[in-house]
């Protein structure tokens, strides 16, 4: 399969006033299309920094971050954003919804960005996604009015409206508790199946990590191992390795 | 294109809701805006309301459309609100009809007003000089008398006119007493007082018979000198052709009296200035009670301007007294006696009294002045018929005095209770050139005819030393000496350099009757007005909509003609005045920048917070591919919204409110107010132009006041979107 990710030797410093932070070290990482990746690892350990790179919001320092077959070190902030608008779906840890629109109009915002298609494929697709996600009633419903785990549907489908090649999610099910958490992969991991869209998330959580393909483990912004759930199970506490 | 639509729909809606979900900061900002869209509409409108009714003021008064002046004074021609006394320094224009005939060419130009505008201080009569005058004028004819029975009327003037002198001096006498009191001993020469003394004496008069001639030398020589009771009074006036003037002015109305009929010398008094400062202060002052009580509706019991006059006339009484001979000093006595149900027998503590007036008693003793003492009074100090002789000094320096009979009075309808639309008087154009200096035709021949008797001829200054030293006594010199000519007159006017003074005709004398006659007969001839030399000219124009265009064409058409033009609007003419509604716009437009400095500030900081709080938000937009300008245009058009919103229904209630005004229209309150508003009461009107400029500017500060959040917006990363709070 080809592969949609390639990071090589990425790292990442951030400078807190005189002194760099660095956050990666030195990461490479390959992820094809149609994968459902999880990134695992304790706070600190990178997670955040490594899926910023791959989600275009960043940039490495050094090393090599290509999206989508695109050095993104080589493009300007309009072309990130044009990648990020066009390849890539954010599910957010807070969900990040804007509170003043409606849930339809909260999906339907990165479609009216794109500018690509009509009044009326618009709310196709958006209803379509709505109905996918479970959550058709709530079409006219603020934010507000939702519980964490409906809103996460909605972010869900924000994510799809685009029909993106990847999606990433930073600890999605971080904000929801265990049962609504595991509601949120499967309908992500139904999506995968279906739509074949990438997912790469992010989390440290055991059990929602079982539900990836494979987990890719960080430890101090450095990659540990890259192994299946079985195997992380049974050697939870891979930084150790 | 349709997407970019719905995005900016999107935009919008996100702003609108944006607004709504921060409903507070939106009513304060929102607030200031509506405040400051209201103070452009309303401001502006009133603004130009009062420039269109003053523009109609100043252009139907005096100045026209636009006036018409020498390119190479030095000077700028000002023809309203002169503040000084001295005359701008305007070159002349020398031929008026080839400059008319150049300005007719141009096609907007309607019509052209020759004109010229000085002024003098004049005295006015001094009272003792002219019961002086009869009283001398009574012996005079009584020493003449050939009969018995002209000796008899000669005896009884002489005894009335004593004892109006009398009366003069014994005021005098009490005036005295009075600065004594107040100042020092040494306050009046004791020379002064002594001759006072004599002149109040019995002796005196019982005296006077013996030597009448004696006698009223003495009172001419040491009394009337300290009879100080002359007025100041200060015309300005214009030189003009009367029916050019009456025909393009048309709201000009003769009050009383008559026009000056053409080809003849004549002055008209603007009604207010001959109300103001002709008439009797005491009556003056009534009437303005009168005004103040029936019209503004003011007590003279809490109206201190009102008060003021009240104490005024009790305290001034004087200038009444002196009018009064004996005759009339018994018949007012007993009047006022009567009136009063008083036993005093002091006449100036009788006026005292009367004049004490309140809100009860005013209109019954103003009906009874007006009924019962003013007709034995000089109400106006130069009645209309008088003639004025008015002496000044030209420009080149030398006395010149002309003699012009009153003809009348006149006002601008509308203008009526403005002082500063009616404060010139009229003069016939031959007589101003005169005074200005300027040789008028029938002077040039008066002058040649003097030369002739005194043999007196053409010297080159070549010939100047040969004539002077040469051929002694042959010479004389070319100058005209007006003075010279001018025969003793039954009015004597003083001057002081660079003052012109002017003294009425109280008294009967032949001279004086004869000298009236000669003045009013004389006719200039046809020509001579049109002809002759002009300061300025004011022009009426078709289209006062192009005044601007017209300018220019009259200064091209002015070149081609070879005279030297400057033409200035109406409001350049206006001078002072005209620059009044410049300086008032300049405040509101500071205000109008103060508020909306303010409100920039205000935008701007509420705007900042409200960015702070959206930073995750905003991240979050950048994240799924909103570009930088996207979120850019959401924040202006909410900033836009807001003012657009706000800002409307400030000036759509800045536009309810002037037309509100505008249909009862804004009282004048004081004379300077008829002035501006061109009437009794100015309706404002709303211009688009008031209610575009409010949008525009209320859009302008909106926009910019989200510059600034704008900019820390922009800066947002997507990588905000991910951060926690925790």
């Amino acid at each position: 399969m080809q592969a949609i990710v390639s990071v090589r030797d990425a790292v990442k410093n951030y400078t807190l006033g005189n002194v760099v932070v660095p956050a990666l070290r030195g990461v490479t990482l390959d992820v094809t299309a149609g994968d459902f990746i999880s990134i695992a690892g304790p706070s600190g350990s990178g997670k955040t920094t490594l899926l910023n790179l791959i989600g275009c919001v960043d940039t490495p320092t050094s090393g090599v971050v290509e999206v989508a077959g695109k050095d993104t070190r080589q493009l300007s902030e309009r072309a990130l954003t044009e990648l990020r608008l066009h390849t890539i779906g954010f599910i957010f840890q807070s969900f990040n919804l804007v509170s003043v629109l409606t849930v339809f109009q909260n999906i339907e915002l990165p479609l009216l960005l794109q500018r690509e298609l009509s009044g009326p494929e618009r709310r196709t697709r958006v209803l379509g996604l709505l109905e996918k996600v479970g959550i058709r009633e709530y079409t006219n419903h603020r934010p507000s009015e939702l519980s964490g785990g409906q809103r996460q549907r909605v972010a869900i489908a924000r994510a799809l409206v685009t029909r993106p090649q990847l999606v990433l999610a930073d600890e999605p099910t971080a904000n929801l508790d265990s049962v609504t958490g595991q509601n949120i992969l499967d309908i992500m991991k139904e999506l995968n199946r279906t739509e074949k869209t990438t997912f790469i998330f992010s989390t440290h959580d055991q059990h929602v990590m079982a539900n990836a393909n494979s987990i890719v483990r960080l430890a101090d912004g450095e990659f540990v191992d890259r192994v299946s759930p079985a195997t992380a199970a049974s050697r939870p506490h891979g930084a150790q390795v | 294109m349709r997407a970019w639509l719905a995005t900016l729909a999107v935009v919008a809606q996100m702003a609108f809701r944006n607004l709504f979900a921060s409903r507070l900061k939106t009513i304060i900002v929102g607030g200031i805006i509506f405040f400051g869209g209201l103070l452009v509409v309303v401001g502006n409108s009133l603004l130009d309301s009062v420039v269109a009714a003053m523009s109609r003021s100043v252009i139907g008064s005096v100045a026209g459309h636009i006036q018409v002046y020498n390119a190479n004074s030095k000077d700028k021609l000002e023809v309203m609100g002169r503040m000084t006394m001295g005359d701008p320094d305007l070159t002349q224009l020398d031929d008026f009809s080839k400059v008319r005939a150049s300005l007719l060419k141009v096609p907007n130009v309607k019509s052209v007003v020759p004109m010229g505008i000085s002024g003098a201080m004049v005295t006015s009569g001094n009272t003792i000089d002219l019961a002086l005058e009869k009283l001398r004028n009574a012996v005079k004819a009584e020493q003449a008398a050939t009969t018995d029975a002209e000796r008899a009327r000669a005896r009884t003037d002489v005894e009335s006119e004593k004892g109006h002198v009398r009366q003069i001096v014994s005021v005098l006498q009490g005036d005295q007493k009075n600065a004594k009191a107040v100042l020092d001993e040494k306050a009046i020469d004791p020379a002064d007082a002594e001759a006072v003394a004599h002149a109040a004496s019995a002796e005196f008069w019982r005296d006077f018979d013996k030597d009448p001639l004696g006698s009223l030398e003495f009172l001419e020589n040491k009394i009337a000198p300290q009879a100080a009771d002359a007025d100041l009074l200060f015309l300005n006036y214009v030189g003009t052709d009367f029916q050019a003037f009456q025909k393009s002015f048309d709201r000009m109305k003769i009050v009383d009296g008559t026009m000056v009929p053409p080809g003849k010398r004549g002055f008209l008094f603007a009604k207010n200035v001959y109300e103001d400062q002709v008439k009797l202060k005491a009556a003056r002052r009534l009437d303005k009670i009168k005004e103040g009580v029936d019209q503004q509706g003011e007590k003279i019991a809490t109206d201190p301007d009102l008060k003021r006059m009240v104490r005024e006339n009790q305290s001034q009484v004087r200038e009444i007294l002196l009018q009064l001979d004996a005759p009339k000093t018994a018949d007012f006595r007993a009047k006022l006696q009567r009136e009063l149900g008083s036993q005093e027998t002091d006449v100036g503590k009788l006026l005292a009294d009367f004049f004490q007036t309140d809100d009860q008693n005013f209109h019954q003793r103003y009906d009874f002045f007006y009924q019962e003492l003013a007709p034995s009074l000089e109400l106006y100090r130069v009645r209309i018929g008088d003639v004025l002789t008015i002496k000044a000094f030209t420009r080149s320096g030398y006395v010149q005095s002309v003699n012009v009979p009153v003809y009348g009075t006149f006002q601008f309808q509308g203008l009526e209770k403005s002082t500063l639309a009616g404060a010139l008087n009229l003069m016939d154009m031959v007589s101003f050139r005169e005074l200005y200096g300027f040789m008028s035709g029938e002077k040039l021949a008066e002058i040649k005819e003097l030369q002739k008797e005194a043999g007196a001829h053409e010297i080159s200054r070549e010939d100047a030393e040969a004539e002077l030293f040469g051929k002694p006594g042959a010479g004389a010199t070319a100058t005209p000496a007006p003075e010279a000519k001018v025969p003793s007159r039954h009015i004597e006017a003083t001057t002081t350099p660079g003052v012109s003074a002017v003294k009425h005709d109280l008294g009967e004398s032949l001279g004086g009757k004869l000298e009236r006659e000669e003045a009013r007969s004389r006719v200039f001839p046809p020509g001579e007005v049109e002809q002759g030399v002009v300061l300025n000219a004011a022009v009426i124009v078709k289209d006062p909509k192009k005044i601007k265009e017209t300018i220019g064409a009259i200064e091209e058409q002015g070149k081609k003609d070879g005279l030297t033009l400057k033409a200035i609007d109406w409001q350049q003419a206006a001078g002072l005045i005209g620059q009044f509604v410049n300086v008032v716009r300049m405040v509101l437009y500071v205000a109008i920048l103060i508020i909306f400095l303010i409100a920039l500030v205000i935008i701007n900081n509420a705007l900042v917070m409200a960015t702070l709080e959206r930073v995750k938000e905003i991240g979050t937009l950048r994240a799924i591919g909103a570009q930088r300008r996207f979120i850019l245009a959401m924040l202006v058009v909410e900033a836009i919204v807001v003012g657009f919103i706000f800002g409307g229904l400030g000036a759509g209630l800045g536009a309810v409110i002037v037309t509100l005004v505008g249909k009862i229209g804004i009282p004048a309150k004081s004379d300077i107010w008829f002035f501006f508003f061109s009437g009794p009461r100015l309706h404002p009107f709303i211009g688009t132009s008031n209610i575009i400029a409010a949008f525009v500017i209320v859009l302008l500060v909106s926009a910019f006041s989200s510059f600034y959040p704008a900019w820390i917006a922009m800066r947002v990363t997507p990588r905000q979107a991910m951060a926690e709070e925790e």
